[in-house]
């Protein structure tokens, strides 16, 4: 299986502290990765890394087998779809407004518009004002403009953070039906396992701004036969509770 | 151009454009509401267009600083409340959304200046000042309105971009405003104008009043067309020049 992310010794200095060092990803196409961490790790940096909003301090990124640059950054980025930390809007603009800026910057069709609303189920709110949405819409609608190009990589960073238990179900279910029905690869990144561990195929943990451990949730499992997936998680992170 | 689009779709039901017309609208009334009549009525008359060259320095001095802040702040903090810029880097060049963003705002911002600059005409016309309009010298005038009002623009525009807070924009202008007016009424310091953006629509006056005192008025006062301060036109477009590069660079730098 072709790897759609690779990175090789990742690192992020901000003086003297070290954010993320020498990570090494490995992401698989047509997977959904998961990228777990507690708050502080380092996921969100590691994430803009990859998007280039944030300059590695050392380390390569590879992202669809190219290296990524400042010169190709916009070039693989048209393939990628994002919502990092928090989602990005235009209060005073409708849903559909929104969506119509992105298109115009990607010069995509406007029919992409109403497919993503859909998707995203905000199809029944586009003609409302975002600023009057709920958090949860809000949220809905990040992934909407991170669906617009259907990408063939979507990052989304902490992507149930303010949803209520149903809004957490409905986003696990769209992000688990994304690879099969787009052919999208997914990086998901949380700060509980016990959010994203029925929906990812792969999972990489951090801890400190270091990769504590990569692989696929039986890999995990097989760490500690004795203890549920959420102890060797808390145990790797260092962390009494993760709740 | 779809990045100027975007800029237009973006300040929709932002009032933007009609917030501009209303402050160009306010200058032109302050303006125009002068006492011309009385002993000064027949001065008016027949010097009025090289009056409005000597006194519309001032006024723009006063308001299109303002318009700066106020045009620059505005389509600036769209992005930074709505959290856009990490979005939108992701989809084009930061170098490209920086310039289209400019180019936009200082568009307004040109309008607004050649608006009040049409008004001006129009307004002589109906008062009726003598003589034929002096195109050339408000040709220059315009020129020498719309240099300094694009520097401040592009210095305006790069710390509301750089800045999330837009009070720290906002408190440089307003305290460069104060200074360049203020330098307004120290010819006798050129250095002191030319040492800062605001100053400029001063150093760049070319229509002076002479001959007026308090005890004659206007009985022995003239209008006369002086040197054109050439080098402090050539120091402005390079320090403006200097801003953006280095504006554009800080943007470009900044981490999201």
């Amino acid at each position: 299986m072709n790897r759609v992310v690779q990175t090789k010794g990742l690192t992020k200095k901000y003086k003297n502290f070290y954010s993320v060092q020498n990570l090494n990803i490995s992401v698989r196409e047509g997977n959904i990765y998961g990228f777990l961490g507690p708050n502080g790790a380092g996921k969100s940096t590691t994430l803009k890394m990859l998007l280039g909003l944030v300059q590695p301090t050392e380390g390569e990124i590879e992202i669809f087998g190219k290296y990524f640059t400042t010169k190709n950054r916009i070039e693989i980025l048209k393939q990628i779809g994002s919502l990092i930390e928090m989602p990005s809007y235009y209060g005073h603009l409708t849903a559909k407004e929104n969506l119509k800026i992105y298109t115009t910057i990607l010069d995509l069709s406007q029919k992409n518009i109403d497919e993503v609303l859909k998707i995203v189920r905000l199809d029944g709110q586009h003609n409302k004002k975002v600023s009057a949405y709920s958090l949860g819409m809000k949220q809905r609608l990040g992934i909407a403009s991170a669906l617009l190009s259907f990408p063939k990589l979507l990052i989304l960073d902490e992507p149930t953070n303010g949803l209520d238990p149903a809004g957490i179900q409905e986003m696990r279910e769209l992000i688990r039906s994304l690879p099969q029905k787009y052919g999208m690869t997914v990086i998901v990144s949380s700060h509980l396992l016990s959010e994203i561990d029925q929906i990812v195929n792969d999972i990489g943990i951090i801890a400190n701004g270091k990769m504590m451990f990569q692989g696929t949730l039986n890999n995990l499992h097989q760490k500690d036969t004795n203890k549920t997936l959420e102890e060797i998680f808390l145990d790797l992170t260092g962390k009494e509770t993760s709740l | 151009m779809n990045l100027l689009k975007c800029e237009y779709l973006k300040t929709r039901r932002r009032y933007i454009f009609i917030t501009a017309l209303a402050i160009t609208a306010f200058a032109g009334i302050w303006a125009f509401y002068g006492n011309y009549s009385g002993d000064i009525k027949d001065f008016v008359i027949q010097n009025g267009y090289l009056l409005f060259l000597y006194q519309f320095p001032l006024m723009n001095a006063i308001f299109f600083p303002l318009l700066c802040i106020i045009i620059a702040s505005r389509l600036c903090d769209i992005e930074h409340k709505g959290k856009n810029l990490k979005l939108i880097c992701t989809l084009t060049e930061k170098s490209k959304i920086f310039d289209a963003k400019l180019i936009y705002g200082i568009s307004i911002v040109i309008f607004c200046v050649i608006l009040l600059w049409c008004a001006t005409l129009i307004f002589g016309k109906i008062i009726g000042f003598a003589g034929k309009i002096p195109i050339n010298l408000y040709l220059l005038y315009l020129l020498f309105t719309i240099i300094p009002t694009t520097a401040i623009y592009v210095f305006q525009y790069s710390l509301s971009m750089i800045f999330q807070n837009q009070a720290i924009s906002f408190f440089v202008g307003i305290l460069g405003e104060f200074i360049g007016l203020f330098s307004m009424f120290l010819p006798q310091f050129p250095l002191f104008r030319k040492s800062i953006l605001w100053g400029y629509y001063g150093a760049l006056q070319f229509v002076g009043l002479f001959g007026y005192t308090k005890e004659t008025r206007y009985d022995a006062a003239y209008m006369e067309v002086m040197d054109i301060d050439w080098t402090a036109f050539i120091v402005l477009i390079v320090a403006m020049t200097v801003i953006y590069i280095i504006g554009k660079k800080i943007f470009c730098k900044k981490e999201l």
